[in-house]
């Protein structure tokens, strides 16, 4: 039952023609879509990159079979564009099965393997030729003996195979072109290739004074395929681009064959027959569940290399050159560089100094100093957050974009830094307000508390639900709620308080001023040094509540 | 039960032996692919009939065929029964269906490889082997010492494949040509659109390619192959699964056109046949070429959509959108089938740069196609709810504010949209004028100066 043999008979009509080496090499990567701050993870590679190469083609007259040998292994071939070629592309073809134990096995079935069987005390080596009937669920294998399972006997068993079946080693993209005369030129490939990412590195040095800051940062980028760029250009984008999720398509369903490392294909398991021994006490049920005791792994080769193999490579002398790119902003690593294969890789994007900044105390979780029965709660002290406020504009020497990323704040002590905070930094466009936190300062304790309720119905008269049975009748709500700010520091400090309103819910007095910033209103209040502020405000809101009629008169 | 099972194999045995192998060799394809994970396969072969009653078997047919699809047609011929054997070829397999069976045992000493041999009949395969060897009863490699179990041969009704059989009667022997017709999941394929777009000019080149992926699990040589635009409507619950498409956050349709376009079609759907045959190899993707056109207008506008009652702490992009039109004037003008489309814009050093994609719906011609390509990083808007009211008892007025910033060094117009409009929503006061492109929806179009902003204002009052 010959199977697989008329394929590789079809594709042999044609003249097959290698083309060239990659050469004149562009690599543009763009971030994980699902990020939206933070560092990428080298584990999980989830960005991509669009991959460009210009490759030396001679091709005879007829129909001939071009071959891109080497692509990136997370090459999706629909992407994949031709251009420079000087006859019409007939069809462009990704084979997607390479090279693999699972492959071989399978393209093998039906066709005459030699079984090699090593002794394991004397090592011999006994070499019985066969056909291999069938690879589901377990590989059975016929020779001149009769028909036998795979590595279910206990002894050292394996296949070795006459030919590699029509199977590439490296990913390949195929085109079929048509020319009347022979053709010798040079053509442009490019396609979009997953297991790609990148994103900013910040560092942010406070000053001892706390007024300025210097802010650097590195573009770090990562390449998860098997394939390198040597002395290629090196582009990133920053700016969330749309991606179709190729799940969610018409050819969902299908396995949509992944051809990186990341492979999903299975191994090839040698199951064999069930191999409960008088041992076992276990119900006989239970014994299937125990079958794969009884399999052996034949050799599975692939998967992303760990973390730890990825190289690291940093380049200070230079910096990203940033252009716009339609509504995205590109970063352009200016002289040509070598992207090698399972590589992270960082280049200087910007470095700042003497930023003004302003810094101020405030509450994580404001919700909580607001309104939720917790807040009232007279022993819940909770630290204040501390983070430095500026303005991504010239005046505040800054004034260009940045891109997302995680952001390390330092402070300086004895000429050594210190970590104060990680936190992402999400995308900033010129003149946007940025804020970096730089931690918890337990010197500074806030707590709230709700110091009285009043409840009172309203002027307005009741409406009857069901009459003379139930009417409904509009309270109004009123919390008294008392903040304490204790500054335990030499220094006064800046604190702010974002009151969330839900509702209907309103400030209706304050024993301080308030502003309405970003939607919420803000008290602000200076707290000198060793001292407590007391801030309280009154809010009031509305409720329904049914009621009995005659209660409600 | 062992008497009955061996008469039954014998039968089987009996049969195969005169079961001519339907030749795949020199078969003519016909490939016929819907845009829904689903393909018509014909395949035409000669087949060699014996008279009276027989079996032929189909080889290199699709893994995945839905057999109670098949058809056979040829002269003279008349069907008795069909048959897909799925029993697959395992080892497990293989020892159970020799339980009552004699088979070889291979013992090799570890110590110096001396094999002895002995005969010994399967008396069960329930959790584990139990040999009857000679008199005695044994379990199989209870002892975990190497022991090769040889089989004389495979029954035959295990195979290494899924194989369809058809039984058949014919009054006369002879070769003759016959057509097998069947229905195959895993043949699929959509439209890839690569868009360039022109900043300067506002113009698209539009190429498109025709996508088709095999996983069906067989190779179809030299096959004519037809795309159809448009998936027929299925019963299988299998594939109603692998058919479901979360619902769509936009449409990508915009203004309704009415042209019609030169290509076939079969009822309502569009024929894309491709012009050679071609091998569709397992595992493979494939495009084939059918669209390029230059110079199309298109234009880019900026779109945030905001829910009711939404606010965020932090300014949010809005979305970059491009449209242009399928129409025969000033457009693509071609009917679209439904895929991704691929924008792409050239650098400052004039390589062009993938920006973005998006999924497109089966388009008729004539439509104005909007399709958003991702985030503007420099277009923000700061939705926030100032104020919420309790006017009477049961209806509420909420006061929006909308800060629009523009980082860009032009002037731009943002068309914002206040989603979930509900019921008798009345929009009471507003900074500027705005549409109802639907009764849930309010849109204004923001024209925002070169790195500034602006702020939008609206009062609703809702029951809600």
């Amino acid at each position: 039952m010959g199977t697989a043999g008329s394929t590789v008979a079809a594709i042999d009509t044609q003249q097959a023609v290698k083309a060239g080496s990659p050469s004149n090499l562009s690599v543009t990567a763009y971030r994980s879509p699902q990020r939206g701050e933070g560092s990428l993870d080298l584990d999980t590679l989830g960005g991509f990159a669009l991959i460009r190469e210009t490759r030396t083609i001679q091709i005879p007259a007829g129909e001939t079979r071009l071959r891109f040998e080497g692509v990136a292994d997370g090459i999706e071939p629909a992407t994949a564009i031709l251009s420079g070629l000087p006859v019409g592309v007939i069809e462009k073809n990704l084979d997607a099965e390479l090279l693999s134990p699972q492959a071989l096995v399978a393209r093998s079935v039906g066709k005459s393997v030699v079984l090699v069987r090593t002794h394991a005390k004397t090592g011999r080596v006994e070499q019985i030729p066969g056909t291999l009937l069938s690879d589901n669920d377990g590989v059975l294998f016929q020779t001149r003996a009769g028909v036998e399972a795979l590595r279910c006997s206990g002894l050292a068993e394996t296949f070795s195979f006459s030919s590699a079946v029509g199977l590439s080693a490296v990913p390949t993209l195929s085109v079929l072109v048509r020319t009347p005369e022979p053709v010798n030129t040079i053509v442009t490939l490019s396609y979009l290739a997953h297991g790609f990412d990148w994103a900013a590195n910040y560092t942010a040095t406070l000053s001892p004074d706390r007024k300025t800051l210097d802010l650097g940062a590195w573009v770090t980028l990562a390449n998860g395929n098997g394939v390198s760029f040597p002395a290629a250009h090196v582009q990133v984008v920053a700016g969330r681009v749309n991606r179709a999720d190729a799940a969610d398509d018409a050819l969902a369903g299908q396995e949509w064959v992944s051809t990186t490392g990341f492979s999903t294909e299975p191994a090839v398991l040698a199951n064999c027959w069930p191999r409960g021994s008088t041992s076992d006490t276990v119900p006989a049920v239970l014994v299937i569940s125990a079958q794969p005791l009884g399999s052996d792994r034949l050799d599975m080769y692939g998967g992303v290399v760990p973390a730890a193999l990825m190289e690291s490579v940093v380049t200070a002398r230079q910096r990203v050159i940033q252009e716009q790119l339609g509504d995205l902003k590109l970063y352009r690593v200016p002289a040509l560089t070598d992207f090698l294969s399972r590589q992270s890789k960082q280049v200087r994007l910007l470095d700042r100094s003497a930023i003004p900044v302003a810094s101020v105390y405030s509450v994580k979780d404001p919700e909580s100093a607001g309104h939720s029965p917790g807040a009232s709660d007279p022993l819940l002290y909770q630290p204040a957050t501390m983070l430095l406020r500026t303005k991504n504009d010239a005046a505040h020497h800054l004034g260009l974009p940045l891109p997302s990323g995680m952001v390390a704040a330092f402070a300086v002590r004895d000429g050594n830094r210190l970590l104060l905070e990680e936190s992402g930094m999400r995308d900033l466009a010129v003149n946007e307000e940025v804020e970096i936190g730089i931690g918890v300062s337990p010197d500074v304790q806030v707590r709230a508390v709700r110091e009285a309720t009043h409840t009172q119905f309203d002027h307005a008269p009741a409406v009857p639900l069901v009459p003379g049975v139930l009417s409904v009748k509009q309270l109004q709500i009123d919390d008294v709620l008392r903040v304490e700010v204790h500054n335990a520091r030499t220094a006064a400090i800046q604190f702010e308080l974002p009151v969330l309103l839900a509702g209907d819910t309103r400030i209706i007095r304050a024993d301080h001023s308030f502003a309405i910033r970003k939607g919420r209103p803000l008290f602000a209040l200076t707290v000198p040094a060793h001292s407590t502020a007391i801030l309280r405000y009154q809010t009031a809101r509305s409720e329904l509540r049914p009621t009995q009629p005659d209660e409600a008169q | 039960m062992h008497k009955a099972f061996f008469r039954l194999a014998a039968a089987v045995v009996a049969l195969a032996v005169i079961a001519p192998l339907a030749r795949s060799a020199d078969r003519a394809l016909a490939v016929t692919i819907y845009a829904g994970d689903l393909a018509l396969i014909q395949d035409k072969r000669d087949i060699e009939v014996k008279g009276g009653r027989q079996r032929l078997e189909f080889e290199d047919v699709s893994a995945k065929i839905r057999p109670e699809t098949v058809s056979l047609s040829a002269s003279d011929l008349s069907i008795v029964e069909q048959n897909f054997d799925f029993d697959l070829l395992t080892p497990a397999k293989l020892m159970e269906k020799a339980v009552g069976q004699q088979v070889t045992l291979v013992r090799v000493n570890p110590a110096n490889g001396a094999e002895t041999r002995e005969q010994a009949l399967v008396l069960a395969t329930n959790g584990g082997v139990v040999l009857k060897i000679g008199e005695r009863i044994e379990v199989l490699r209870d002892d975990g010492l190497p022991v090769r179990v040889i089989f004389d041969k495979v029954p035959e009704n295990l195979r290494a494949r899924p194989t369809l059989s058809v039984t058949i009667t014919s009054s006369h022997a002879g070769q003759r040509p016959a057509t097998l017709t069947y229905l195959t999941p895993g043949l699929g394929w959509r439209a890839d659109y690569v868009a360039l777009y022109d900043e300067a000019s506002s113009k698209l080149d539009v190429e498109g390619w025709v996508t088709l992926t095999n996983s069906s699990g067989t190779t179809y040589d030299n096959a004519r192959t037809l795309l159809v635009a448009g998936s027929p409507g299925q019963v299988d619950s299998t594939a109603q699964r692998f058919n479901y498409r979360p619902p769509r956050e936009r449409s990508s349709l915009q203004h309704p056109g009415t042209e019609s376009g030169s290509r076939e079609r079969l009822g309502d759907y569009y024929l894309y046949p491709l012009a050679e045959r071609t091998t569709i190899a397992n595992l493979q993707t494939k495009q084939v070429s059918f669209l390029n056109v230059h110079g199309v207008p298109a234009e880019r506008r900026y779109e945030f959509h905001n829910a009711w009652l939404g606010a965020s702490q932090t300014p949010q992009s809005a979305k970059s959108v491009y449209s242009f039109s399928s129409s025969a004037h000033a457009g693509l003008g071609d009917q679209l089938p439904a895929g991704i489309l691929r924008f792409y814009m050239r650098d400052q050093r004039g390589d062009p740069q993938f920006i973005g994609e998006s999924r497109i719906d089966h388009t008729p011609m004539g439509f104005t196609v909007s399709l958003e390509t991702g985030d503007a990083f420099d277009v923000k808007v700061q939705p926030t709810v100032v104020k919420r009211t309790r006017i009477s008892t049961f209806d509420w007025q909420t006061d929006m504010k909308y800060d629009i910033s523009n980082a860009l060094p032009r002037q731009i117009t943002v068309h914002l949209y206040q989603d979930g409009l509900y019921g008798d929503v009345r929009l009471t006061a507003e900074s500027q004028k705005s549409t109802r492109p639907s009764a849930d929806t309010a849109e204004w179009s923001a024209t925002v100066p070169a790195n500034g902003s602006v702020a939008v204002t609206a009062s609703f009052v809702t029951r809600f």
